[in-house]
């Protein structure tokens, strides 16, 4: 069988990617390093894209706030639905406003949603001062400052999941393990970031995750004490 | 509540019906904003632009595609408008590729260095690369490679053929190798530098 050169392979090796395989390309991956190697990268890297759908999660509850928010003011929805009827939905116009970080700010809702979004506004705050915000201008402050400023917060998160341990366990025992079950996924992953920001302090896209990680416990904490205070 | 019952209600309007569709496909749209962008902020901004754009023009839709594509075409389109923004131009989505791949064919700069990238990737440098990519480029990988799109439906999505997405695909994961490449490089060159002050600089 006729080979085939290095150059000529270039031209097979999209197809190649889709699946198509010719005898002539066939023969010439399996004697060339090079092009074989070529091959392996590519696979590497369409493997690891892949692992990562499985880390995708749901946007942060303050964009449905805020987007609610927006359509309101826009007219585009009206509440129609019975209050039975959204309920059956998992969906009230209450639930609706208590949802997400700055619903804990109205002065009507009670303790737990208050220092819930407390803490969450608090490790936002905590990150814009000395993360990512302002980073570029200020990488020094950060370098030093991702050191110092994530064990208080880290503290303060436990400290906080101690108090919505103590809500959450007045609620339905299988929403209870389904909520301490993702707060274990958020303490894997989180353990997971901080490793990695003290692996490399000055990568930038570690430290977003980490921020985010620290996020997620604050809305996962936050609608852990909503729900043990809606069955009190 | 059926996703085909909400979007009926939607279309009239209906609170629930908005929500529903919203935790249906928030997901999906801002996993898909926040690999394009790779900050968190901006891929909250640009879901949010998404969704709003699909709620006012949800009356419109007529069922002519899966809903879930045609959310998908709005929230692509809304990044590319930021990262074209962003770059300072107004240039098409056949623009936001590497011009002179496009024109001439498969990159040639096949040879180099025989590097193997075995074992050096991870999701922090992947994502780095990702974010080098062009727009172009970078959507189409993130559709096909991460989210698992088919060339037929990023072909419906990006408003382009589907030859024309495998070929920008085939680009895209040749453009990150290279760039995984040249990370690795510049990673050997501080360990070498590293290991040269350590010993003083004797060898």
């Amino acid at each position: 069988m006729a080979t085939i050169t290095c150059r000529e392979f270039l031209n097979y090796l999209e197809p190649w990617m889709e699946g198509e395989r010719p005898p002539d390309a066939q023969a010439h991956v399996r004697t060339c390093l090079h092009c074989s190697g070529v091959i392996k990268d590519l696979e590497m890297i369409q493997s690891e894209a892949r692992s990562w759908s499985a880390a995708e999660r749901d946007a942060p509850e303050r964009v449905w706030t805020s987007l609610r928010a927006q359509l309101e003011r826009e007219g585009l929805i009206r509440e129609t639905i019975p209050a039975s009827e959204g309920r059956a939905h998992g969906v009230t116009k209450d639930a609706a406003l208590r949802a997400g970080w700055f619903a804990g700010l109205f002065p009507r809702l009670p303790r737990p949603v208050l220092a819930g979004a407390y803490l969450a506004a608090l490790v936002a705050v905590a990150f814009a001062l000395s993360g990512p915000v302002n980073k570029r201008v200020n990488e020094a402050r950060w370098l030093k400052g991702t050191q110092i400023s994530t064990s208080p917060l880290s503290a303060q998160l436990n400290f906080a999941e101690q108090d919505s341990n103590s809500y959450v366990s007045r609620s339905n025992p299988v929403v209870a393990a389904s909520l301490h079950q993702n707060l274990a996924i958020v303490d894997n992953y989180i353990a997971l970031c901080e490793k990695s920001v003290t692996e490399e302090p000055q990568n930038e896209v570690a430290r977003d995750y980490l921020y985010e990680a620290y996020q997620q416990k604050a809305d996962l904490l936050t609608q852990m004490t909503e729900r043990g205070e809606n069955v009190q | 509540m059926p996703e085909a019952e909400a979007i009926r209600l939607a279309q009239q309007g209906d609170a629930a019906a908005f929500e529903r569709l919203y935790r249906l496909h928030n997901r999906r749209v801002y996993s898909l904003c926040l690999r394009m962008v790779g900050n968190t902020a901006e891929a909250e901004d640009l879901t949010q632009e998404a969704f709003l754009q699909l709620f006012r023009k949800i009356a419109t839709f007529r069922g002519e595609s899966a809903f879930s594509t045609w959310l998908h075409r709005l929230a692509v389109n809304v990044v590319l408008m930021k990262l074209r923004k962003k770059s300072g131009n107004e240039s098409s989505l056949e623009e936001l590729t590497e011009p002179d791949e496009d024109s001439g064919g498969p990159r040639r700069d096949f040879g180099g260095p025989d590097l193997r990238l075995s074992g050096s990737i991870d999701r922090v440098n992947l994502q780095r690369a990702v974010e080098q990519l062009p727009p172009g480029y970078k959507s189409v990988f993130v559709l096909h490679d991460v989210q698992g799109y088919e060339h037929n439906e990023i072909a419906e999505i990006m408003a382009c053929s589907i030859g024309n997405s495998k070929s920008q695909l085939h680009k895209a994961r040749m453009r990150l190798r290279e760039l995984l490449h040249e990370a690795l490089r510049a990673q050997a060159r501080e360990d070498r530098k590293a290991a040269s002050a350590e010993t003083g600089g004797k060898d």
